[in-house]
């Protein structure tokens, strides 16, 4: 009785006990050797990743990605003050780098950072919080599609990238109406129906105007686009399309005379008016985004994108400088249209869009379906 | 089945103090989406009792309290309370003081109307171009006022008898020179706003105040001349020396925010060409006549009226034979004026991005209301 | 057409601002010469000083005191800054014409007792270098055809 019972316990201790200890042991030494591995080949292996995904990194960081952005929207934040200024002649932000004013926005955006967050009484946290980083994050989401060259893509789909773009922007407008109702305030409540109307009206006539381009190139790729516009700029013959994106191009960045949502004599910012610290940065950087993205867009569908003659010998350097120089000359003629022109009223910018845009927006797409039936162009 | 009958939400909201744009004061709109069914001014924030403070001060103490209810053309407040001192006093001034004080006023004239443009560019939406070139132009008026009183703002330059000093040398080529300067301004402001597409679009036919809803509700200033009433008291009750000068009231047929806009500035030009006037033709003699520094009154009550930049001011002031006066009550065109527009809601269709355009088309100074 | 005038002659109007230069006077490297009337801080000659208390009264804001001097007989005024007004009649009336205006309105400070001057105190100027070490020109406007400019009188 003794010995079975002995012979069990033995065979009990080794199962329980030292058959998982030694399992254990295994395990964790078999981790700590994997570790080991990865760790002394780590250099080769990150070596390795960058040298075959060099270019797309490049292109996520440098251009047309991170960097790009926050740059324009440094430069331009800087530019808009100083040019402003000369135009009602005073001299813009002098003091903070060396007569230049350069430094005076990093001033100000540390400024933000430091600054308390002040949260409201009932309001929807969640939407609150989240509304600044998406306002500035889902422009640039629509960014990325704008080809810089015949390989410079950073979101390559082929054709569908300009039904992707009014996709994407297509979002932009419900940030804002989110906003301005969580924040539980009457003057955002108002800023986001403005935003609502203002942007309903403004969208039609818009995606018409891309649908005639798209049908004078013969494809929706972005690319195509730009190819088709080697020998002529699409501005040319379809001129009142290219008259109404412009303005549609004011409308949609939300620059005066079109800033209704942000009207800061009536509504205190609009639906930007609760928001303080680093969340009112993001704000104020999402207006720059938006601009920016919708502005190539322009240039891409109207201004013949990325084309222009080899200066520099690298065709892809060529090209990018050029798209780059018409963008700075629209940025700086949608600067200067601020200065001289007041802010429209809410219904007469309605009016605008519904009784003046829309139908010339699809006089322009019959005039284009004549032209490419007819074998004009 | 019936329709539902929709009943608008109508929503109280405060125009109110901590706002960008509103100054001074709080209004309160009742709005239904974007059109205002009723509008509420609740003034009183900057009461600071000026009329007390009157009351115990001497007559030539109190004169620098009330140059500071309007800052921008002091000269005109100030110059009511003087010619009650000096009516009640009976002091004689000579013709050369006259002249100089309604240079003064003039001047005033001028800085204000620029002052309300460049407001009334800021409220259709920040027109950054012509709102500051005004603040610069205004420094030309400044150095003026400078060389002649030896400040920029409340001058303190008439008293009762006449006006401290004379002019000093060279100071009418100086004159000269500013308004042909400002007169070559003016042709840019007049393309770059009054003839702008978007300027007109946002004040043609916004807040039209008819002729008799005008005169029964007491509008008074460029208020009233912009519905095509000529009302203006330098031509019906000449004070200083405007019953020999030579200059138009300027009237506009249509009733709204344009009318207005174009009445001030068209009155610029009349007073550029009062100011030359005074510059060619100023006469000689003294321009002061000794009265003791502190003045015993007769018993008695007297009215003056002047015209400043905003309207008509009047000062009703009743003497008790001490050297302090025993009340003052000032009648300022401000308060007349905010009272029309509480009623232009129900007047005219008013929407909410048509208010900050129609106060600043009134010119409010809330200081001068709430006194 | 008369629209499109509207539209496009501002903007020809404007837009050639942008080339002029700024019409701020950069302070506190550049500060302006003043008239001779200029209004700024108070002066005081103590020898013409005679104690006849008509500043005192005729001070608007009271701001005026008359108190002792060390080594002097007599009482001389104390003007109170935080409440002067600036206005002129203690200058104007004083029978002996024992205060002036200077041009200094510098005078700000963070220590609210500093605003009072004693006599002493308003009876020495000090230099426009001490009071504001970064000063480099004076300047002076002058109205051209279309703009003020400002040109350099004084060199410091």
């Amino acid at each position: 009785m003794t010995m079975i019972s002995g012979l069990m316990l033995w065979r009990l201790v080794v199962t329980c006990v030292y058959l998982p200890t030694e399992l254990i042991g295994k395990w964790i030494s078999d981790m700590i050797n994997w570790g080991l591995d990865l760790l002394f080949h780590l250099p080769a292996y990150t070596v390795e990743f960058l040298a075959l995904n060099s270019k797309p990194l490049l292109q996520v960081l440098i251009l047309p990605g991170l960097a790009f952005v926050l740059v324009f929207a440094i430069i331009a934040v800087w530019f808009e003050r100083k040019f402003l200024a000369r135009a009602m002649l005073r001299v813009g932000p002098y003091y903070c780098g060396k007569k230049s004013g350069v430094l005076q926005v990093f001033a100000d955006f540390l400024k933000l950072f430091m600054k308390e967050i002040i949260v409201p009484e009932g309001i929807d946290f969640l939407f609150f919080a989240a509304m600044p980083i998406l306002v500035s994050t889902v422009p640039a989401m629509a960014l990325i599609l704008i080809p810089f060259d015949q390989n410079w893509v950073l979101w390559d789909i082929g054709s569908l990238s300009m039904p992707m773009f009014f996709a994407i922007a297509g979002l932009a407008p419900l940030i804002p109406i989110f906003a301005g109702w969580a924040a539980n305030n009457k003057y955002t409540f108002i800023g986001a129906f403005r935003v609502a109307y203002m942007y309903i009206s403004a969208e039609i006539p818009l995606v018409l105007c891309g649908a005639a381009v798209a049908i004078m190139a013969g494809s929706f790729d972005l690319l195509k686009i730009v190819e088709a516009q080697k020998s002529m700029w699409f501005a040319v013959p379809q001129f009142v399309g290219f008259v109404i994106f412009f303005l549609g191009v004011i409308i949609e960045a939300e620059r005066t005379p079109f800033d209704i949502p942000v009207a800061e004599v009536e509504l205190v910012l609009g639906w930007r008016t609760e928001y303080s610290g680093i969340l009112f940065g993001f704000t104020m950087m999402a207006e720059y985004v938006l601009f920016q993205a919708w502005s190539l867009l322009f240039i891409t569908l109207y201004l013949g994108g990325f084309n222009g003659p080899n200066i520099f010998g690298n065709i892809t350097l060529s090209h990018i400088f050029w798209l780059l120089v018409k963008f700075v000359i629209l940025v700086v003629l949608i600067i200067l249209i601020r200065c001289v022109f007041p802010r429209l009223r809410l219904d007469q910018m309605l009016k605008l869009g519904w009784r003046y845009m829309t139908p010339l927006a699809v006089i322009n797409l019959a005039l284009v379906l004549v032209m490419k039936l007819g074998g004009i162009y | 089945m019936s329709e539902p009958e929709i009943k608008p939400d109508i929503m109280r909201m405060s125009w109110g103090p901590q706002h960008p744009m509103s100054g001074q004061t709080r209004i309160l709109l009742d709005v239904d989406g974007e059109k205002v069914h009723r509008i509420i001014a609740d003034l009183g924030f900057t009461h600071r009792g000026i009329e007390k403070t009157l009351e115990n001060r001497t007559f030539f103490q109190g004169i620098i309290p009330i140059e500071r209810m309007v800052m921008a053309d002091t000269a005109n407040i100030g110059l009511g309370y003087i010619t009650a001192i000096e009516e009640s006093l009976g002091i004689e001034v000579p013709e050369r003081a006259n002249w100089i004080r309604s240079l003064l006023c003039e001047m005033g004239r001028i800085n204000s109307h620029l002052y309300a443009f460049g407001l009334q560019a800021e409220a259709t939406g920040y027109f950054p171009a012509v709102f500051l070139w005004t603040t610069t132009d205004r420094t030309v008026l400044l150095k003026l006022f400078e060389e002649l009183t030896g400040a920029r703002w409340s001058y303190n330059f008439s008293l009762p008898g006449g006006v401290y000093k004379d002019l000093p040398e060279g100071f009418e080529a100086k004159v000269i020179e500013g308004v042909h300067y400002l007169r070559r301004r003016f042709e840019d402001y007049w393309t770059a706003m009054v003839e702008n597409a978007v300027f007109e679009a946002r004040c043609d036919n916004v807040a039209v105040l008819k002729p008799e809803d005008a005169i029964r509700l007491g509008a008074t200033g460029p208020v009233l001349r912009g519905s095509g009433v000529a009302l203006d008291v330098r031509k019906d009750e000449p004070y200083a020396a405007y019953a020999d000068l030579d200059f138009d009231v300027i009237t506009e047929p249509a009733c709204d925010v344009m009318a207005r806009t174009k009445v001030r500035f068209k009155e610029i030009g009349q007073s550029l060409r009062i100011m030359e006037q005074i510059a060619n033709e100023v006469p000689g003699g003294p321009v002061r006549t000794r009265v003791p520094l502190i003045p015993r009154s007769k018993p008695g009550e007297v009215l003056s009226r002047v015209e400043t930049a905003r309207g008509e001011m009047d000062v009703h002031m009743f003497t008790d034979g001490g050297s302090n006066p025993y009340r003052v009550k000032i009648g300022s065109p401000t308060l007349r004026n905010m009272y029309v527009f509480e009623r232009l809601a129900e007047l005219d269709e008013v929407l909410m991005a048509d208010i900050p355009v129609v106060i600043n088309s009134i010119d409010p100074w809330y200081l001068d209301s709430d006194r | 057409m008369s629209f499109l005038k509207k539209l496009f002659k501002p903007f020809m109007v404007v837009a050639p601002y942008v080339l002029r230069n700024g019409q701020t006077i950069g302070f506190p490297t550049e500060r302006p010469i003043f008239s001779e009337r200029f209004r700024g801080r108070h002066r005081l000659y103590l020898d013409r000083c005679v104690s006849c208390n008509t500043c005192v009264r005729l001070c608007p804001d009271k701001s005026i005191e008359l108190v002792e001097v060390e080594g002097r007989e007599g009482k001389f005024p104390q003007i109170d800054y935080q409440t002067c007004s600036l206005c002129g009649y203690c200058v104007e009336f004083c029978p002996k014409s024992a205060l002036e205006f200077t041009d200094l309105v510098e005078y700000s400070v963070t220590d609210r007792s500093e605003l009072i001057y004693s006599p002493e105190r308003l009876a020495e100027v000090p230099d426009i270098k001490e009071v504001l070490p970064m000063l480099k020109r004076r300047t002076e406007r002058y109205l051209t055809e279309t703009e003020i400019k400002s040109r350099t009188v004084e060199e410091l």
